[in-house]
């Protein structure tokens, strides 16, 4: 495992270096180049005068330290504006999380109940719909549908112009206002958070309910399903106490798959609702040519993976109870 | 096979999930209705929706449109602009003189002026601040410029002294650039005059020392400008506590915000966005201004060495100017022969540019240019109205006619000015809005003159005819005889036929109908102090 | 994930009609749109840089999805938009394909240190969100076709990599290959003439759905400006364009329904060949 973070920050420091222009200006811009002092410190702290390998092991030693560069654009650290902006886009992504397996969950359930019925081929073709629609043109075409028609649904941004952001406790609009027992702007984050939620939960829901749906037709061709039914007990009971509760194993391998999707998505999604998360961010910095900004947020999209990977495993093993007696 | 409750169930469980969702929507409609728009606490705030291009907040490094809102609202310039965009007014200067052959000025200080502080507004601080702007050589530094000296020996008079006549410098210190620091605070932050040594920028983007009826309360870059009312303001309060800035980069986003109440202020709607606003509670006025968007040749730019001057003109003739106002601003705008903004002194009388295809195509042949092909990077914006691409491909269509083919390359504008300020761009776009009212701040920008912006962007050879004739401009004695200056200074840019602007867009206001004071400042873009809620 | 060897069933699978029904309608979408990239520059009414009628003039009889801000007609440019998008997605298939399966074939084959390697690093490529990936390099590189494609390139080989590993371990095993290599026939020659045919399979299922999904991360690209250069007509640009003049829907609709239907259309045929191949798994 840190054998792989250190493969990420090398295979970034790769790709950093992939640019045909000179390194110091990726570090300071070009616009300081004419300044000695900034120009004599980045070569210092990034040991730019002396060899590629010799600047990988700086490099990789700043890492070390969470120093990350800094950005062109915000001039502050980077490891700063990741942290800054991290929240929001885990506010994001944990509610689309939720939307995806809970809506997801339920159309697999009816998909698998209902096999080859209407409820199914909807489902089916809701999944499909989920993972081919661009996620920043499914954005766009629910704010024009929501909020610019119909107008139930607010528009971009994570709060009303004129509400002024709660104290910041975990970063989550949503939870610090509740905490401070501000519910106007508890609401107002809510709302905003609907549209960009489900979007984005929507390629979710559609994996969700296919891998459901597969899963618990092979239970339903096991014995024990036969022998509940044969035993009179209600179908939902079979479904949802017993076979359920095994479909749902593999679901927990998804949801690393569906964490990676989730954060691709992001990116997009970000944009489209002006969401001032790490997604934004990203985007901003591969505009303007911001490397340090593009490189930090690179190398966090991969330990996130990582991490997300590592949960999946902890999460499989403790719920299986067969891989932890083995 | 089927257990016995498997019918209903179904039914059951279909029950259940319609009935969760629509409780939900009632929740959700419930609680739209109730909490609506207002914030917390906030409900007298002013909010302006804006796409704001901050570069700084440090007084002697801003230069952006959104910059001359905020320094306005938060530092105070020696003499103010009167509402007709014309007449000088006393703002930190109660009176003011100039001598015989305009190079030397003396302001006389309002002695009721004081920063937000509460201290007074001294000789020391104007001479610490226009010599910190000309010393840190940002883009506004050519204002301070011209400056020799100051005296600073009496604390509530300022006499300045000029390198050599400028009849403009009374109009270029109403620039919002010229505004006057605190400098004791600003010092005691690291405030220099000197680029080397100058610590204090960072300091600026979260604090103000300034007089005006504002002060800078906090700054998320991308996200928010927020100020807070001074208070102890030496002049009349502004009507608002606080004024929220929102970044607001799509026009479509302003519009929908202000016709829900959301904000009060949209201040950049493109025409077409503006011209579908049918709300009782918004207005919206159309203005002409003096921005525009314009097309620059760059002869000595990397890849622009077949730009002769016979070339640039065909380009200029091969340009469907109407067309242009009509894809850019749907009409809502005019066209402009020179540099130098229609409304400013010199432009009276000048030839509107005209398209002639045929001329075109015969200076090019002339030459023995065919089939050219430039490279087009522009800064992938949306300022006044116009997107730059929609208007770049307009220009790539009518120069491919002529066999010209651009290679259009959107970029954002930091990786342009990188560009730019390096190898140089042969054909890109850009806009300007005026930084005062005199005619001379577009020669000082556009001419050909030694170290002038553009002369420094486009790599081309100096004019001297051009220095010359501003140097008498800046020292004419009396209108008439600086208006026909200019009009030759206006001549000889568009003869240099570097920079051809494409469109002047009007400019929309609009507003929620009971806020009162929404006007376009030439110098200032808009005046926060001026605004108030009926 | 397992793969598991595509072998020829001795019964046919039984597939229900509604199902060949859906990839007769996937394989008729993408013929038509192959089609309509090769054949479009003979019978378009327009070029899609041509100014046809009024900007923005809502969907109608002369102007089938309106126009947009410069009065182009958008039902053409969308049409014209395969042109670029199909091409670029098939080259980013092929090219990831081969240097996927180059590296999984070896990998798969030699096993030992050179398996270990060259697994590392197509788990080191694949720990990062495609997107994120594809951003960087591209902003590294410069912005540009040409570039977004090497960037494309540079994400997506990784999963055919351990495609055709797995593939050619499963094959490996099997009898006639260990007697083959019992026989003194050269490893090589084993890899090309036995092993490669019989994985296959697999890789063409996935190569025709992430047709698809590269015409997606195209999209994608241009959408935040680092692919297609104006005024090429590519669909994220023009969703771009769309998005810019909201009200006017027709602008983003046109290419987001285009987009929609080569993804769908390329699952529909993947998903009829995994069944006619009878693939039983796959890397999705």
């Amino acid at each position: 495992m840190p054998l792989l973070l250190a493969g990420i920050a090398t295979l970034v420091f790769i790709v950093s270096r992939l640019t045909p222009a000179d390194p110091l200006v990726s570090i300071v811009g070009e616009r300081n180049l004419t300044n000695p002092e900034v120009v004599a410190a980045a070569k210092a702290r990034w040991g730019l005068d002396k060899s590629v390998v010799s600047q990988y092991f700086t490099y990789m030693k700043n890492l070390l330290h969470g120093d990350m560069g800094t950005s062109f654009s915000t001039r502050r650290p980077v490891l700063s504006d990741l942290w800054d902006r991290l929240p929001a886009t885990l506010e994001l992504t944990f509610a689309a999380m939720a939307i995806g397996l809970v809506f997801g969950v339920g159309l697999g359930v009816l998909a698998a109940r209902h096999r080859n019925g209407w409820i199914d081929h909807i489902a089916r073709f809701f999944a499909l719909l989920g993972s081919s629609l661009p996620a920043f043109w499914a954005g766009l075409l629910a704010l024009y549908v929501f909020y610019a028609q119909l107008g139930i649904l607010p528009g971009p941004g994570r709060l009303d112009p004129r509400a002024s952001e709660p104290g910041k406790i975990t970063g989550f609009f949503t939870i610090d206002s509740l905490l401070h027992g501000d519910m106007s702007t508890f609401w107002s984050a809510l709302k905003h958070l609907i549209l960009p939620a489900c979007v984005l939960g929507w390629g979710v829901v559609g994996i969700v309910s296919r891998l459901v749906r597969a899963s618990l037709l092979d239970e339903f061709s096991m014995e024990y399903v036969r022998v509940g039914r044969a035993m009179g007990l209600r179908e939902r009971t079979v479904v949802n106490t017993h076979a359920l509760r095994n479909a749902l194993l593999p679901t927990i391998t998804i949801v690393a798959f569906a964490f990676a999707f989730l954060i691709t998505g992001a990116v997009l999604t970000e944009i489209v609702f002006s969401w001032p998360g790490v997604g934004s961010y990203a985007v901003d910095a591969s505009r303007k040519l911001d490397f340090p900004a593009v490189i930090g947020v690179t190398i966090l999209g991969g330990v996130a993976f990582l991490i997300t990977n590592l949960i999946t495993d902890i999460l499989y093993a403790s719920a299986d109870p067969r891989i932890r007696l083995a | 096979m089927s257990a016995s409750g498997k019918r209903p169930t179904t039914v059951t469980r279909t029950r259940r999930v319609v009935s969760l969702v629509v409780a939900g929507a009632a929740v959700l409609s419930a609680c739209s209705s109730s909490s609506g728009s207002s914030g917390s606490g906030s409900s007298t705030a002013l909010v302006i929706a804006r796409g704001m291009d901050i570069n700084s907040l440090d007084p002697s490094r801003a230069y952006c449109d959104t910059c001359q809102i905020y320094l306005t609202a938060v530092y105070e310039t020696l003499v103010g602009l009167g509402d007709d965009n014309h007449t000088l007014v006393p703002r930190l200067a109660t009176k003011w003189d100039g001598n015989a052959d305009q190079t030397e000025f003396t302001f006389t200080l309002d002695p009721k002026a004081k920063f937000a502080d509460g201290t007074q507004v001294t000789s020391a601080d104007v001479k610490f601040s226009w010599e910190r702007l000309a010393g840190l050589q940002g883009a506004a530094s050519y204002l301070a410029g011209t400056i020799d000296s100051i005296d600073a020996t009496d604390p509530g008079t300022v006499k300045v002294k000029l390198k050599q006549s400028n009849s403009a410098f009374l109009a270029m210190a109403n620039a919002s650039y010229m505004g006057i620091v605190n400098s004791k605070v600003a010092s005691a932050q690291g405030a220099t005059a000197d680029p080397k040594t100058d610590k204090a920028e960072p300091w600026f983007l979260a604090n103000s020392a300034g007089s005006g009826p504002f002060t800078l309360e906090k700054y998320a870059s991308g996200s928010e400008l927020r100020l807070k009312r001074n208070d102890t303001y030496w002049g009349t309060k502004a009507a608002f506590p606080e004024v929220i800035m929102k970044e607001t980069p799509k026009a479509v986003t302003q519009r929908q915000q202000l016709e829900q109440g959301a904000v009060d202020i949209a201040m950049q709607l493109s025409s077409d966005v503006a011209k579908g606003l049918s709300n009782a509670d918004v207005t919206v006025k159309e203005v002409p201004s003096f921005n525009y968007v314009y097309l620059a040749l760059s002869p000595g730019a990397k890849g622009g060495e077949k730009l002769t001057p016979k070339a640039r003109e065909a380009i200029r003739l091969a340009l469907d100017y109407k067309g242009l106002i009509d894809v850019t601003v749907g009409g809502a705008g005019k066209s402009q022969p020179s540099p130098i903004p229609n409304g400013f002194l010199g432009t009276e009388g000048l030839a509107a540019p005209a398209q002639d295809v045929a001329k075109a195509k015969q200076l090019l042949s002339d030459e023995g240019v065919s089939d050219l092909s430039l490279d087009a990077t522009y800064p992938s914006l949306n300022v006044y109205g116009v997107d730059f691409t929609t208007a770049m491909t307009k220009v790539q269509t009518d120069l491919k006619a002529v066999g010209i083919n651009l290679q259009l390359n959107p970029v954002e504008i930091s990786v342009w000015a990188d560009k730019i300020g390096k190898d140089g761009i042969p054909v890109t776009a850009l806009y300007f809005a005026p930084d005062h009212t005199d005619s001379s701040q577009y020669v000082q920008y556009f001419g050909l003159l030694k170290d002038s912006q553009w002369q420094t962007w486009t790599k081309a050879d100096p004019v001297p005819a051009e220095a010359d004739l501003l140097s008498k401009a800046f020292a004419a004695k009396d209108d008439a005889a600086r208006a026909d200056l200019y009009k030759q200074l206006a001549t000889a840019m568009m003869n240099d036929q570097i920079i051809i602007p494409l469109v002047n867009p009007n400019l929309f206001l609009a507003s929620r109908t009971n806020i009162k004071g929404v006007t376009y400042s030439a110098c200032c873009n808009l005046d926060l102090g001026k605004l108030s809620r009926a | 994930m397992t793969a598991a060897v595509a072998s020829p069933s001795l019964v046919k699978r039984h597939r229900p009609a509604w199902r060949r029904g859906l990839s007769l309608v996937g394989l008729g979408i993408v013929a038509l749109w192959v089609l309509v990239a090769i054949t479009l520059p003979w019978w378009s009414p327009h070029t899609p840089l041509e100014v046809v009628g009024d900007r923005l003039a809502g969907p109608s009889g002369a102007h089938l999805m309106g126009t947009d801000a410069l009065g182009r007609d958008v039902f053409i440019r969308t049409l014209w938009g395969a042109r670029t998008s199909l091409p670029i997605s098939a080259v980013v298939i092929v090219f990831s394909v081969v240097l996927g399966s180059l590296v999984g074939a070896v990998a798969g084959f030699f096993g030992g240190w050179v398996d270990a390697v060259l697994m590392r690093f197509v788990d080191l490529t694949m720990a990062f969100p495609p997107v994120l990936l594809a951003m960087a390099i591209t902003a590294s590189l410069g912005p540009g076709i040409r570039n977004a494609l090497i960037a494309m390139v540079l994400v997506w080989w990784p999963i055919y990599a351990r495609l055709l590993r797995a593939q050619v371990i499963a094959v490996r095993q099997r009898d006639f290959v260990e007697s083959a290599t019992a026989i003194g026939v050269p490893r090589w020659l084993i890899l090309r003439r036995y092993i490669l045919p019989m994985s296959y399979t697999p890789v063409l299922v996935n190569a025709t759905m992430d047709l698809g999904q590269v015409v997606l991360l195209t999209a994608s690209l241009s959408f935040i400006g680092l692919g297609a250069r104006p005024p090429s007509p590519e669909w994220g640009a023009m969703i771009t364009e769309g998005a810019t003049n909201f009200y006017q829907w027709w602008i983003a609709a046109a290419p987001g329904i285009a987009i929609v239907t080569v993804v769908v259309a390329c699952n529909f045929v993947g998903d009829a060949l995994r069944d006619s191949l009878d693939v039983k798994d796959s890397a999705r």
